[in-house]
C-alpha cells in the first residue's frame, strides 16, 4: 500500500459511519444534505445545502453516496431552472466510489459511481455523469451535457478522449477504499 | 496609501451573507445577493454595485485601477479624485469568477471562473464564458451582446434570442435567493442600520 496521507485530528470530523469532514469546509444547510458513509471533504470545500426545492416537508439537496472525496476548494452547489414558470434548484445526486479533484465546480444533476473528476473542473447544470466516467483535469464540461459509461472527457468545452476498460470499475473501487484507508489522523496527536 | 477606511452601504432589500469578505468603500443596491464566501474589495476606490445582481460563491470582485493620467501626473500622491467602480443591474457573477472591470452595465453575465482585467469596461448584455481570461493590455469596451467563450476568448454577437426569458429566470433567481438564503444564512447589515 501507499504512504499514508496524514491529516490533523483537530480539523476533521469523524461521524459514526465513518465521512471524514473538515472544519474548514462550508457546508450551508447540513440538513439537507446525506453523506453516505466513509466519504471525505476536505477544507474549503463549499457545499450548498441551502439552496433547496421549494415545497413542503424535508427536501434532500445533496446525497452523497460511500467512499466519495470531495477535494479542496471544491463547490458543489444544486443546479437550477424555471419550470413551467417557476423557479427552483434541482437536487444533486452522488452515487458510490466518486472522487472529485481540488477546485473543481460541481452543478450537476446526477453523478453515477465509480466517477473520477480531475482538478479544476467546471461541470455545468444539469450535466449527467454516468458509471465509470472519467473526466481530466481542467475540463469545462458545458450545461446539460450527458457524460456516458466508461467514458474519458478532456478540454474545453469537454468532449469524449477516448473509452475507458472494462476493469475501470474494479480500479476505481480499489483506489478509492484504498485512499480512505490511507487517510488518517497524524501520528503524532493520537 | 492611506489605509482603507470601511464603508458598506447595504440596501435593506439587499441579501449578504455574514460569511463575505468587504473592504473600503462599498454599496450595494436593493435586491442584489451576494453569496457566502464572495470577496468584494475597494482598494482604488469605492465599487457600487446596482440592483438585483446576483454574486455567487467565491467570486472576487476588486476596484484596483488607479486611474492612468493621474498615475502619470501624481505617482506617489494618492489622489481624491478615486476612480469608482460602477456595477448597473441585473449583472450575475458566477462561482469563483474575478473582475475588475472599472464599469459594467446591466445584464452582464459572468460565468464560472472567468477572469476580466481591469483594462476591460464592459457595457451590456455581455456574456463571459467559462473559464474565459479576458485581459488585454490597452483599455477595451466590450460592446452591448458580445459573448466571450471558450478557452480562447473567442468572441460573438447574440442574436438577443430568449433574451425575455433569460430576463425572467434571473429575476425570479434574485427573488428566490432573496427568500431562501436567509433561511439558512446569517445576514450582514450595512452601516447604517
Amino acid at each position: 500500500m501507499d504512504a499514508p496521507i496524514y491529516y490533523s485530528r483537530a480539523e476533521y470530523i469523524e461521524t459514526d459511519t465513518g465521512n471524514k469532514v473538515s472544519r474548514r469546509a462550508t457546508i450551508a444547510g447540513p440538513q439537507n444534505i446525506i453523506l453516505g458513509g466513509k466519504t471525505i471533504i476536505a477544507s474549503g470545500a463549499i457545499i450548498r445545502g441551502d439552496l433547496r426545492r421549494t415545497g413542503p416537508g424535508h427536501a434532500v439537496v445533496i446525497s452523497l453516496g460511500r467512499y466519495c472525496l470531495i477535494g479542496e476548494g471544491c463547490v458543489m452547489r444544486p443546479p437550477y431552472k424555471t419550470y413551467r414558470g417557476n423557479f427552483n434548484y434541482y437536487p444533486m445526486k452522488i452515487g458510490d466510489h466518486v472522487h472529485i479533484g481540488n477546485g473543481t465546480i460541481v452543478e450537476a444533476a446526477t453523478i453515477g459511481n465509480h466517477v473520477e473528476i480531475g482538478k479544476n473542473c467546471i461541470i455545468g447544470k444539469f450535466t449527467i455523469i454516468k458509471d465509470c466516467a472519467k473526466i481530466a483535469d481542467n475540463t469545462v464540461i458545458p450545461p446539460n451535457t450527458v457524460v456516458p459509461a466508461l467514458a474519458l472527457f478532456a478540454g474545453s468545452p469537454g468532449q469524449l478522449v477516448e473509452d475507458l476498460p472494462e476493469s475501470t470499475q474494479e480500479m476505481v473501487e480499489a483506489h478509492t477504499k484504498g485512499f480512505y484507508a490511507r487517510f488518517q489522523p497524524a501520528a503524532a496527536e493520537r | 496609501m492611506p489605509p482603507i477606511r470601511d464603508k458598506f452601504t447595504i440596501h435593506s432589500k439587499a441579501v449578504v451573507c455574514q460569511d463575505v469578505e468587504l473592504k473600503g468603500d462599498i454599496t450595494i443596491g436593493a435586491g442584489t445577493i451576494v453569496h457566502p464566501k464572495a470577496t468584494i474589495f475597494a482598494i482604488a476606490g469605492p465599487i457600487v454595485i446596482g440592483a438585483g445582481c446576483i454574486i455567487e460563491e467565491g467570486v472576487i470582485l476588486v476596484n484596483r485601477r488607479v486611474p492612468s493620467r493621474l498615475r502619470l501626473a501624481f505617482p506617489h500622491s494618492s489622489s481624491s479624485r478615486k476612480e469608482v467602480m460602477r456595477i448597473g443591474d441585473d449583472n450575475i457573477f458566477e462561482i469563483g469568477c474575478r473582475v475588475e472591470c472599472p464599469s459594467i452595465g446591466n445584464f452582464n453575465t459572468v460565468s464560472a471562473r472567468a477572469r476580466v482585467h481591469h483594462t476591460v469596461r464592459l457595457s451590456s448584455y455581455c456574456v463571459i464564458g467559462a473559464a474565459c481570461l479576458v485581459v488585454p493590455t490597452e483599455d477595451e469596451i466590450v460592446d452591448e451582446y458580445t459573448v466571450i467563450y471558450g478557452p480562447a476568448a473567442e468572441r460573438r454577437i447574440w442574436s438577443e434570442r430568449g433574451k425575455i426569458q433569460e430576463a425572467d429566470l434571473r429575476k425570479k433567481h434574485a427573488e428566490y435567493l432573496k427568500e431562501m438564503l436567509p433561511k439558512f444564512n446569517r445576514l450582514r447589515r450595512g452601516d447604517g442600520t
